[in-house]
């Protein structure tokens, strides 16, 4: 075992309290005085011109204080990638999908606001639209942005090695064509925002978001208020997935009305508008062709993609890329070749989703690999193991693997599932399949060009020495994120863990590039405990010189001070100490055998003033100089593999997950519990995918599932035992050799369960999801 | 999303409740569990300005023995009450497995079966254990008082043979003279909180010679309506089956999905439905006489 005291253990949640009590408060519990209500005005349809709006008759219902569209602001187009910028507040000159925002109003209440909704008469001149991505790159089909002729809004070409020539030494190539839906990430907490603009002229926006810096970037350049400005607040937040990665127009029409009306505003979104503004995983069109030679070698694949956008880029362009980017590992493979078209339609736009780009691909090319294992005769968990890579490869599209269990996580689900005595042996109906994936552990590059720090926090000592407060602006949305920096901090200062106080999610108290890519733990993480570190080294410079003791010789854990050697004469700190505080009986008498490191605390105070660390991550320069190499780059990689278990009616085609056995590496666990719970959350989340989830609309471009009742994610019902098991590495570019495990854990239950389906059952379904008739006609047509 | 204006009535008898509703007419909407109700008035598909809640009328929420004629439902009885009775399990326990089937326990700890009634969904998953129970409905309105089969209730979607001025007050359940059995089976995309892609009930009685002497099938999502399957009754009368696997059972079940008239919608296609159906009646059948089995 390793001797750390408060990290690699089950910490108790900092938010469980707040949680568990139902006393969290998230941004829809904000109220201010004189707060008004805001609702926003969305298109009825799918792609129509903006004749001419009239608002005259919303201004003038009384209670009404704003009313705004598109003429009321400067249009400066913003987006996620700046390459990329194609969205505005509200709807300029035209409409682009069924939700598309047109005009924003502010008022005393929310019934009023509604109503003024309906007031505000909008003249269209409907378009063709288009809702499919392959008739939209024809020719003459509608173009949606007048910049991408054929509706193309990205598109990748990318070889490395020689895919043809590779195909040629091959014994045996497949081809197979795979499909997913378009999903919707069904976080709990719907969007919400409030905005508030004061008399000075700062503006603070209180938002269920995950990156309250890009918010912050967003809001300042759209609106052209200077950064220092626009204060970002995150609250509670009830989950976000990816969707809630970049600013909304919801953040930013409240905080267009807040300045307008000089009052604060609140917004929300109705499930149904979750739904409307998406910025979900995209659906994938991928055919895999993968060349192989007879004992199992992998040597060969093309991959061709074509996404369904939506109608903006939001992501996109990332998405596009990681569709190719993320197939490089983790099993050796000298040659690929990528194609990748992302393509606008008239439909919400599609984003970013846990496992960003790559779980589709993921999952069509885990099940490839598996008809390839049954054509040549060797056990899937074989194959895998004959081509996987391992720490220090590189792959050909240059992501480096800093460390890599991958190995060491299909052994032990091998093992702890009972593979051998099961594949093959299983009774017809059952069945048990297997996958594995990796994935990024931090974007190496921020969205837009910088070379900006990814984070910093900041560690301050109270002044009694006995607290320590970690301040970052990074964002706590249910992951557990603030309490893995606590451990961190306590750990790098050798405080206890209850002695650190977390203040996150706040872009006054430090720059973080916020939740997404699965990089928290690692870039937050680093910073943390670089601040710490930095505290403890101040702390100990003073302590030092009072004690004539040199700083290697001192040490401190759990609270409390030890020396190499001789332990110096302490007592006169001590007695300061004591005498500072007389008659506070908690404090009278620290610790009968050792200095604490409160009482050294305090001296630093005492001698320095307040006592701040500072803390810093920016990744070292990553990936290869090829058209798009910083997507998919990060300085780690988390990786994982399952196994699922099945069982088939083959009458009905129903099908039900008995069991995952399921390994993550994330290097060092922080906190172990945490781990587990994005292990089994990501099981979840990817069953929901593969068997339910889908995102239907009807022949207007209307989405006709727009609730949880009807768009199904997966009850408890539904969710197998699941047996996590925490597989660790250690990561050199990790604090404490930590990295992901949010995103990656996902990336083997889709094919996975596909792969357990087809033992099951003997048909392989390669179009999400596997509902009972998809399997049941497959079984029709097999007979 | 928010509710619409309206004015709240919650009045303690059934007289005065009918009274309302005939002062009021078309204009009023009766709330029982309102996890319909609420929901289109959010969403804005109905906006009464009269809202009369059977609520604080007492005797509606419950169920009980009707000396020797058979078993009173109160309108107002809940989907978790009919699922966790001992009464209703012991007695008619077909009923208790659709009720407890029906949306997710904070859904049944609301929804009523007056109310899962007078929606007349086609997908009820109360209504097809009613129908093969033989269920009739009692409805009172200013002229009184009428009694009819629920076979005769349902009209087509969200349409029912009740007027505008009647309530459901009582759901009537006969007598079981010989032995019997039911069994209630659900197809969903997900394992809870769903709508059934197809649903099927059925109800055994044997004769003392162990023949069928009465078998009724219901299905749910396959029709305008929760659909009763006559043909079924008529090729199980009278037979005396070898055991669960007779082929009767097979021939019967086709006979219910032939009876079927299933739609293709974003849920599910109509062929998928009509083959479930068949496989979904086989196997009720089939449980429910393994049930009879155990009895005799």
């Amino acid at each position: 075992m390793n001797s750390y005291s408060v990290i690699n253990s089950r910490a108790p949640r900092l938010d469980a309290p707040d949680k568990a009590t139902g006393r969290a408060f998230y941004t829809d519990d904000l109220y201010f005085p004189n707060m008004l209500y805001g609702a926003l005005l969305q298109s009825p349809l799918a792609h129509a011109r903006i004749l001419n709006i009239d608002i005259s008759r919303a201004k003038r219902l009384p209670g009404v204080k704003s009313v705004v569209t598109a003429k009321d602001v400067q249009i400066i187009r913003y987006g996620v990638s700046p390459a990329r910028y194609d969205e505005t507040i509200l709807a300029v000159d035209k409409v682009r999908y069924v939700g598309d925002e047109v005009a924003a109003v502010a008022a005393v209440d929310w019934e009023t606001a509604q109503e003024a909704l309906g007031l505000i008469q909008v003249d269209y001149e409907e378009l063709p639209a288009v809702f499919d991505p392959f008739e939209a790159m024809t020719e003459g089909a509608p173009q949606i942005h007048d910049a991408y002729t054929r509706n193309i809004c990205a598109e990748v070409h990318q070889e490395f090695g020689n895919v043809e020539a590779a195909f040629e030494q091959c014994d045996l190539i497949h081809e197979h064509r795979f499909v997913n839906k378009r999903q919707d990430a069904a976080f709990l907490e719907p969007n919400n925002a409030v905005a508030v603009y004061d008399q000075l002229g700062y503006l603070t926006l209180y938002t269920s978001t995950q990156v309250p810096h890009y918010v912050q970037r967003t809001v300042s350049m759209v609106l052209k208020i200077p950064i220092g400005r626009v204060r970002v607040v995150k609250p509670y937040v009830g989950g976000g997935f990816g969707p809630k990665a970049s600013a909304s127009t919801l953040e930013l029409a409240a905080c267009l009305l807040s300045i307008k009306t000089h009052r604060p505003v609140k917004l929300h979104f109705n499930r149904e508008q979750v739904f409307l503004h998406s910025r979900a995983r995209h659906q994938f069109f991928h055919t895999f062709k993968t060349g192989v030679k007879k004992d199992g070698t992998l040597l060969a694949l093309h991959n061709t993609c074509i996404l369904e956008g939506g109608a903006y880029s939001s992501f996109g362009i990332a998405t596009v890329y990681y569709a190719g980017s993320l197939l490089g590992g983790p099993y050796k493979l000298p040659h690929m070749k990528y194609d990748g078209f992302r393509v606008y339609t008239n439909r919400p736009a599609c984003g970013a989703q846990r496992g960003h780009g790559g779980v589709a691909a993921r999952a069509g090319f885990e099940q490839q690999l598996d008809i390839i294992a049954e054509k040549l005769g060797i056990d899937p968990v074989e194959l895998r193991l004959k081509n996987i890579m391992e720490a220090g490869d590189t792959t050909c599209n240059e992501l480096n693997m800093s460390s890599l269990g991958m190995k060491e996580c299909i052994e032990a689900i091998r093992d702890h599932s009972d593979w051998k005595q099961k594949k093959g042996r299983l009774p017809k109906g059952k069945g048990i399949g297997l996958a594995c994936g990796f994935f990024v552990s931090g974007a190496g590059y921020p969205i837009y060009r910088s070379d900006t720090y990814h984070a910093t926090v900041v560690v301050k000592i109270s002044e009694d020495g006995g607290t320590v407060q970690l301040q970052t602006g990074s964002a706590e949305i249910g992951q557990g994120s603030d309490t893995a920096f606590a451990m961190i901090a306590a750990e790098a200062l050798g405080v206890r863990y209850e002695d650190v106080r977390v203040v996150s999610g706040d872009t006054d108290l430090s720059v973080d590039l916020g939740a997404y890519s699965s990089r928290q733990t690692l870039m937050t993480g680093y910073a943390a405990k670089d601040a710490a570190e930095d505290a403890k080294c101040q702390i100990l410079e003073v302590l030092s010189e009072a004690l004539n003791v040199p700083v290697e010789k001192i040490s401190v854990r759990n609270g409390l001070v030890f020396f190499e050697g001789a332990t110096p004469d302490y007592m006169p700190i001590r007695l300061a100490y004591i005498k500072e505080h007389r008659g506070w009986p908690y404090d009278d008498r620290p610790h009968d055998d050792h200095l604490t490191f409160k009482e050294a605390a305090r001296l630093a105070y005492l001698k320095r003033g307040t006592i701040v660390g500072t803390g810093k991550y920016k990744p070292p320069k990553l990936g290869g100089s090829f058209r798009g190499a910083a997507v998919g780059t990060s300085p780690a990689y988390g990786c994982s593999a399952m196994i699922a278990e099945v069982s088939v009616d083959l009458e009905t085609g129903e099908v039900t997950v008995e069991k995952v056995t399921d390994a993550h590496d994330c290097g060092l666990a922080i906190n172990r519990t945490s781990v587990e719970g994005q292990m089994e959350g990501s099981v979840a989340m990817g069953l929901g995918e593969a068997l339910f989830e889908e995102v239907k609309f009807n022949d207007q471009g209307q989405i006709i599932n727009a609730s949880l009742g009807e768009y199904k994610i997966p009850t408890a019902l539904d969710v197998p035992p699941v047996q996590s098991i925490i597989i660790e590495s250690n990561e050199p570019n990790g604090p404490y050799g930590a990295k992901e495990v949010g995103e990656g854990a996902i990336m083997p239950t889709i094919p996975a369960i596909l792969n357990a389906v087809y033992d099951a059952t003997g048909v392989r379904i390669t179009e999400l999801p596997i509902t009972s008739e998809r399997i049941w006609r497959a079984l029709k047509e097999k007979k | 999303m928010l509710l619409p204006k309206f004015d709240y009535h919650a009045p303690t008898t059934i007289d005065e409740a009918c009274s309302m509703l005939g002062h009021y007419g078309a204009k009023a909407k009766i709330l029982a569990g309102g996890t319909d109700l609420l929901v289109h008035m959010k969403k804005r598909l109905l906006s009464p300005e009269q809202i009369i809640s059977l609520n604080k009328i007492e005797g509606l929420k419950e169920a009980f023995s009707q000396n020797g004629t058979g078993l009173v439902l109160g309108p107002l009885s809940t989907a978790a009450y009919l699922a966790d009775s001992r009464l209703i399990q012991e007695r008619i326990s077909v009923l208790a497995q659709g009720a407890s089937r029906l949306g997710s326990p904070l859904i049944r700890n609301r929804a009523t079966v007056g109310g899962n009634l007078i929606t007349a969904r086609p997908a009820s998953d109360l209504a097809p254990p009613l129908l093969v129970l033989s269920a009739k409905v009692t409805l009172k309105g200013p002229r009184g008082e009428r009694t009819l089969p629920l076979e005769d209730f349902f009209l087509g979607p969200g349409q029912t043979a009740v007027q505008a001025d009647e309530i459901l007050t009582k759901i009537l359940i006969p007598n079981i003279q010989g032995i019997s059995a039911g069994a209630y089976i659900k197809l969903g995309t997900r394992k809870a909180l769903e709508i059934s892609l197809v649903n099927t009930a059925c109800f055994l009685e044997l004769a003392q010679d162990g023949s069928i002497k009465l078998a009724r099938v219901a299905l749910g999502a396959v029709a305008p309506i929760p659909l009763l399957t006559p043909s079924v009754s008529k090729i199980l009368a009278g037979v005396k089956p070898k055991n669960m696997d007779d082929p009767v059972f097979r021939e019967a079940a086709r006979a219910a999905a032939q009876e079927s008239k299933p739609i293709t919608d974003h849920r599910g296609s109509a062929d998928y439905r009509r083959y479930m159906v068949e496989i979904l009646t086989w196997r009720t059948l089939k449980n429910a006489y393994s049930q009879l089995m155990e009895k005799v």
